[in-house]
């Protein structure tokens, strides 16, 4: 059963109110539905917790000519065509969706998970097709080959993230480090839906995305919201900073609005964009609607969840140093 | 005529990786599943994860077991957390780390549940949003006209909007949703303002009308429309709850969802006794004893000849039980209908209302500036649990400490127990069994499995965490795999 494109444009006009569609998005899906050869976006899970995936559904944005939330980014922006927790084919029906966008070529791989090689493999098992029990690791394998690019979505794809950490009892670890192939690396725990849906805007539009040696888009992190320059690092730009604030240092837990050093803060040793990124509009906030939040603004230590060496040995709540 | 075997693998709309396969014949002249195997197919080892690591570290590490419920595991933690550190007292303190955890684990509540109604369920019965992913879709029967089906997609759409919304309010304290840093061993790092607590009510009064509106009615017209489902998928009818969001700060605290066993045919509560749990692993990837969460030592074996699941079997005094919303509104008083897939709906639906009017007197006892951190030193050694729920069902974390640092850590999710695979003494896991007479119209098509498989939420990366492989553990060769 399908709905034929044009006929799905009518819907959504005469549906347009019921679906919030304005004059401006319409073109836009129009756009976006005429380009026969807009590629395709696969998004797999692997050894994840689907954080990544629900950060994903979080996305809110007010920025012109951005797709303003989820339904936006998969109605307009992209053709979705695999993506386990929203589909709603199962089985052999959902496989077959993936299998049509891999023997075409032109599909975005988003990979969500670490990769784990015990067990041959076994530690993941994807699916089931033709009767065969197809693991992560062969799925990544195969669709990382044919893919147009491979974006890696969340610390565990990235670097293996926790998973991977410890004694390893997996054998997982991020996407580039199984395959060999490069990928973009978003990475966080979980990944940022606006940094997640940078990279596909980016991608959809043909814009290089300059990567720095860990694979993670150079901008996301060194430009504001407002498209100015800044420190990468946390701790350069935190308005906690006793450098450059009054801001007392936290003795402990308990206290409000101090830096956060010396209760095990990794914003020293992190490079993110996180201030008011979070769970709301980057960059917005109160009386805005939809401000955003992050970690340090409640008082709770930056555990570098964006960096490769997360989470480390090291505890969480202690004065960290690498 | 011959046994079908059909498998749908993978199931979509749910959280992790979930293969379930069932076998199909025609009864008395239905065509009905007559046996069934669930098989969890991903397992991560948050356990050896643990081991080592300094005690306050589990909030963070095991939020991450799952990121649809991750604030329930920081919850099971800080419970297991605060005991080992012996946080107690009375004090205007506790009662405020008490209240941010529930507002907290509240929102994420309201989030997952329309979450699992709207996004994970409804497409298991309405076509959907024409394009990807929401197509191809199983064909299904069209009991809606046009006007209902406009309803349900317009309030789809909504729902989109109001779970990422219970985000944004959770996030007023939480900071970051899913894996919230806030949640602390000995209390909560917010200290909220007054104009948090405003922003946090506008956002809560919004969810409540979308509950009281939109999901409540929805939940109950899909019900009405799907009625034969009010007959199917029971299962056992055996419901456990620990019990969910503390109303004081004694030691054994009342709860909003108080804990209890209902046993089936019985309708009297029975008391919960932990010392009671075990985890049997005779159909599960693992080899060792069949033991208590206290004491188990697991360790991964796959392939294992008869296994099929890296779920282990948790049991109650050697009974399985099913975890969740409606166990717990059950166990509370608070549903009196049936055990089936749309009581699972409706069950979870008014809970989510329930949960949402507590949070509005949790918000308004909040003190703005209030600090909600008890500090205490750390125990060298300390034996300690943390019980509480998730969305899903009932929730432990079994912690023990050694010089200083975690020396054992144990999880029992509710989707083990809901999903597991068939105990030590054969009896099936709860969903298996709740599959079992359950009329499919065709084999190609098994939409009835997929929406019993659906009333359950399973949470499969909650509930396959659970392994300690050994340390540089060997690759087997593909032997002939179970099933």
């Amino acid at each position: 059963m399908s709905v034929s494109r044009r006929s799905f444009l009518r819907y959504c006009t005469l549906s347009a109110a019921a679906l919030g569609l304005d004059a401006l998005k319409l073109r836009l899906l129009n756009e976006a539905l005429a380009n026969p050869a807009a590629p395709s976006v696969v998004w797999l899970n692997g050894s994840s917790c689907t954080g990544c995936s629900v950060s994903f559904l979080n996305r809110i944005s007010d920025v012109p000519g951005q797709p303003v939330d989820v339904v936006d980014v998969v109605g307009h922006a992209i053709n979705l065509v695999f993506h386990p927790t929203i589909m709603s084919a199962a089985g052999e029906v959902a496989v077959s969706a993936l299998k049509q966008a891999y023997n075409k070529g032109n599909y975005v791989l988003v990979l969500e998970g670490a990769v784990p090689t015990a067990f041959d493999g076994h530690a993941c098992v994807v699916w089931k097709y033709a009767g065969q029990d197809v693991t992560y690791q062969q799925a990544v394998q195969e669709l990382t080959a044919r893919a147009l690019v491979t974006l890696c979505a969340g610390t565990c794809a990235s670097f293996g993230g926790i998973p991977a950490s410890g004694s390893n009892p997996t054998g997982a670890m991020g996407v580039r480090q199984f395959t060999g192939r490069p990928t973009i690396n978003i990475s966080g725990c979980p990944a940022n839906p606006d940094w997640v849906v940078w990279a596909v805007v980016q991608l959809l539009l043909g814009n290089p995305i300059p990567l720095d040696a860990d694979g993670r888009p150079i901008a996301l992190y060194s430009t504001g919201f407002d498209g100015t320059p800044e420190e990468p690092v946390i701790h350069n730009k935190c308005p906690r900073n006793p450098n450059f604030t009054s801001t007392p240092l936290a003795l402990n837990f308990g206290e409000d609005g101090h830096c956060l050093q010396d209760l095990g803060c990794r914003g020293p040793f992190t490079k993110s964009r996180c201030k008011a990124a979070w769970n709301g509009i980057g960059g917005v906030y109160p009386p805005g609607a939809h401000p955003g939040h992050w970690c340090i603004g409640v008082n709770a230590p930056c555990h570098g969840c964006v960096e490769k060496t997360f989470p480390g040995p090291e505890p969480f709540h202690e004065p960290y140093t690498l | 005529m011959p046994v079908i075997t059909a498998a749908i693998d993978p199931i979509t709309r749910i959280e992790g990786h979930l293969k379930v396969e069932v076998k199909i014949d025609t009864v008395n002249g239905v065509q009905q599943v007559v046996d069934a195997f669930a098989t969890g197919t991903l397992y991560r080892g948050f356990e050896k994860v643990l081991e080592g690591r300094a005690p306050r570290d589990a909030t963070i590490i095991t939020s991450r077991i799952c990121g649809v419920c991750p604030t329930s595991h920081a919850m099971a933690a800080v419970l297991a957390l605060d005991a080992a550190y012996s946080v107690s007292g009375d004090t205007p303190v506790r009662t405020a780390s008490r209240l941010l955890r529930n507002l907290v684990h509240g929102a994420c509540y309201l989030e997952s549940s329309i979450l699992h109604f709207y996004l994970l369920s409804l497409p298991d019965f309405i076509p959907g949003l024409p394009m990807a992913p929401w197509l191809p879709g199983y064909e299904v029967g069209r009991r809606f006209d046009p006007g209902t089906l406009s309803r349900f997609t317009t309030n789809f759409l909504a729902a989109v909007a109001a779970r990422r919304n219970a985000h944004e309010m959770g996030a007023i304290y939480g900071g970051k949703l899913p894996h919230t840093p806030a949640f602390l061993g000995g209390g909560f790092t917010a200290i909220p303002s007054s104009d948090d607590n405003t922003a946090f009510g506008n956002y809560l009064a919004d969810l409540i009308t979308f509950i009281q509106t939109k999901y409540i009615p929805d939940a109950e017209l899909l019900a009405d429309l799907y009625s034969e489902y009010l007959l199917l998928g029971k299962g056992y009818g055996n419901l456990l709850a620990f019990g969910v969001f503390e109303l004081d700060n004694s030691a054994t605290p009342q709860l909003l969802l108080k804990r209890g066993r209902l046993v089936s045919g019985n309708a009297t509560v029975q008391a919960v006794d932990v010392a009671q749990i075990t985890e049997q692993i005779r159909y599960s990837w693992y080899s060792g004893p069949d033991a208590n969460p206290a004491v188990e030592d697991t360790v991964a074996e796959y392939p294992k000849n008869g296994a099929y699941s890296w779920l282990k079997a948790p049991r109650y005094a050697g009974v399985p039980y099913e975890l969740g919303p409606l166990a717990r509104m059950m166990v509370n008083g608070d549903y009196s209908n049936g055990i089936s897939v749309m009581d699972r709906h409706l069950a979870r639906a008014r809970e989510a209302l329930k949960i949402a009017q507590a949070m509005q007197g949790w918000l308004a006892a909040l003190t703005p500036g209030q600090t909600a951190y008890t500090d205490r030193p750390k125990p060298v050694t300390a034996t300690s649990l943390g019980l509480t729920e998730a969305p899903r069902g009932a929730l432990g974390h079994w912690l023990q400490v050694n010089n200083s640092v975690i020396s054992k850590y144990q999880v029992v999710t509710p989707t083990c127990w809901n999903v597991s695979p068939k105990d030590s003494s054969g009896q099936r896991g709860p969903l298996e069994q709740a599959l079992i007479g359950l009329p499919v119209a065709s084999v190609d098509k098994p939409i009835e499995v997929l929406r019993v498989v659906h009333s359950y939420d399973p949470c499969l990366d909650c509930a396959t965490h659970v392994t300690r492989a050994e340390p540089g553990a060997k690759v087997f060769a593909l032997g002939a795999l179970p099933g």
